[in-house]
């Protein structure tokens, strides 16, 4: 088949076009996906290899915590913080107290006077 | 005397009616006025969507507030002429230029994508995705939204090359977007940039019917067993192997994945913390705000009030549907070839269409709502991860055949 300057294209360009191009994407991050596979064996087996050569204790690879338990030591610790505390009633309560009169108390000698525009 | 003062009435009337010639508000009532009022309400009507509904806000308000500058009546901040034919006329190009077409250089040579690129990948984590590589697959599977909605876009009687810049709106990836059109559409920008953003804003509404109508209450429940821990070795190794076999494979996708993955191992190497803060906020932001402006600058009268930009935002809904569609019945297929226990919860391949976090975020909330104890978010992230080096090679390979 000749090829065609984009502009000109057809139904048939286009649609083997989309195709080959679906392919190509597929193509192409399953190669990564296969890269990645690799990978990830690579680097599973060094880390099973690691311990038996360590010293004696538990080693520990950067890295090998894993996100669940970073959230169950986050929750244990949050749930921990807010227990040191009662739980309030969360109502919010307001009681009038009445004081004698004392210039410590004076709500006027206790604010900045505001200056008077004469 | 009074002849005197004749001619001088004369010479101020003309005068004063030139400067109201000169006025901006003599524009509205050209030819194309009525146009710059509707392109003024639209812009209005952006910002309010930016700002009093927090519709990605960093971009929709910068693009509306572009837009705004290019469509007020003898502002000269933007002239399509500079930009006619896809190519950049330097040789009028000093002499006319306003501010915005200085700015906009940097989309047309594809500089501002690229850079924004260098910051998402500075702010991406590919754990989960180096974890589960797997997740590649209903990365690749939500792109078929792309490709899907290029044929539509042709049916409707676009370009293959206007079809290829619509089609990417389904990788919900605003750089790539902008990139891809500023390539092989620039007319067709302005439209585009502001679907695929509204749309990414959008994404909460438009993928949850479509995840409840494809997946069954049951494989809404399914768990997900524990992703493996990821050595620092191989997050660091994991952008350099990407960077090179995209480039090498596909070489026109190599601007927009080399800096993806240059952005990445800046934040995993750990040694250039300062560049990467840097590309992550104050770079980040700079090219965000010329970014915006430019591309709603493109959004003149007669670029964007026409039923070609209705047939946009109608196309840029279904690569978008197509996109978590097809992300999720891949997700279903896998299953069928998945040991007991082993399985995808499908709602995590909804995230395969970029939009990150977005996406990756709406698939936990449709799982917890099916089981409130199920967290799907790490699992969403591997496919939302993919999403975008997917979406960078679809882009990649649509500038190859089209560009």
């Amino acid at each position: 088949m000749k090829m065609l300057i984009v502009a000109d294209w057809g139904w048939s360009e286009m649609l083997w076009v989309a195709l080959i191009s679906v392919c190509l994407v597929f193509f192409m991050l399953v190669l990564l996906v296969g890269v990645m596979k690799l990978f990830g064996y690579a680097f599973t087996v060094r880390q099973a290899a690691a311990p038996a050569t360590a010293p004696s204790g538990r080693v520990v690879v950067q890295g090998q915590v894993h996100e669940e338990e970073i959230a169950a030591i986050a929750t244990a610790l949050n749930i921990y913080r807010s227990a040191m505390h009662d739980r309030e009633s969360e109502v919010l309560t307001i009681l009038s107290i009445k004081r004698a009169y004392s210039p410590w108390n004076s709500k006027i000698h206790g604010l900045t006077q505001m200056p008077d525009r004469k | 005397m009074l002849s005197f003062l004749t001619a001088g009435s004369d010479f101020v009337t003309e005068s004063l009616l030139k400067f109201a010639e000169s006025t901006g508000i003599a524009g509205f009532f050209s030819s194309m006025g009525w146009g710059s009022v509707v392109m003024l309400g639209v812009a209005c009507f952006l910002m309010y969507l930016a700002i009093r509904h927090k519709f990605e806000p960093l971009l929709l308000f910068t693009i509306a507030f572009g837009m705004l500058l290019t469509n007020l009546p003898g502002a000269n901040l933007y002239h399509t002429e500079l930009f006619a034919g896809g190519h950049v006329h330097w040789d009028i190009f000093v002499a006319n230029a306003g501010l915005l077409d200085y700015l906009y250089l940097g989309v047309k040579l594809g500089i501002y994508p690229c850079l924004i690129f260098v910051g998402v990948g500075a702010m991406t984590d590919f754990g989960p995705l180096i974890a589960n590589p797997k997740s590649f697959l209903l990365g690749a599977a939500a792109q078929i939204g792309i490709f899907v909605t290029f044929l539509g876009a042709f049916a409707l009687g676009f370009s293959p090359a206007q079809a290829g810049s619509i089609g990417i709106i389904g990788g919900a990836d605003g750089p790539t977007a902008i990139y891809l059109t500023s390539m092989l559409a620039p007319e067709l920008l302005g439209p585009i940039a502001v679907a695929a953003y509204s749309y990414m804003a959008l994404v909460p509404v438009i993928q949850p019917p479509i995840m409840r109508a494809l997946t069954s209450e049951k494989e809404r429940k399914i768990r997900m067993s524990t992703l493996r821990p990821v050595s620092k070795l191989e997050r660091i190794l994991f952008p350099l192997v990407i960077a090179v076999i995209i480039s090498l494979l596909l070489p026109s996708a190599a601007p927009l994945i080399g800096c993806l993955m240059l952005g990445n191992l800046m934040k995993e190497c750990g040694v250039v913390d300062r560049l990467s803060k840097t590309v992550q906020n104050e770079l980040m932001n700079i090219v965000v705000i010329f970014l915006g402006l430019t591309v709603g600058a493109t959004a003149t009268a007669e670029a964007f009030l026409n039923v070609r930009t209705l047939g946009i935002l109608v196309l840029g809904v279904l690569a978008f549907a197509m996109g978590t569609a097809s992300g999720i019945l891949l997700a279903k297929l896998m299953n069928c070839f998945c040991k007991e226990g082993n399985k995808i919860n499908p709602l995590i391949g909804s995230a395969g269409v970029s939009a990150v976090p977005m996406a990756a975020r709406v698939s936990q909330t449709e799982g917890q709502k099916a089981d409130p104890g199920n967290y799907l978010l790490m699992h969403a992230m591997g496919p939302n991860v993919a999403g975008v080096v997917g979406s960078a090679v679809a882009a990649g390979i649509l500038l190859s055949f089209l560009g």
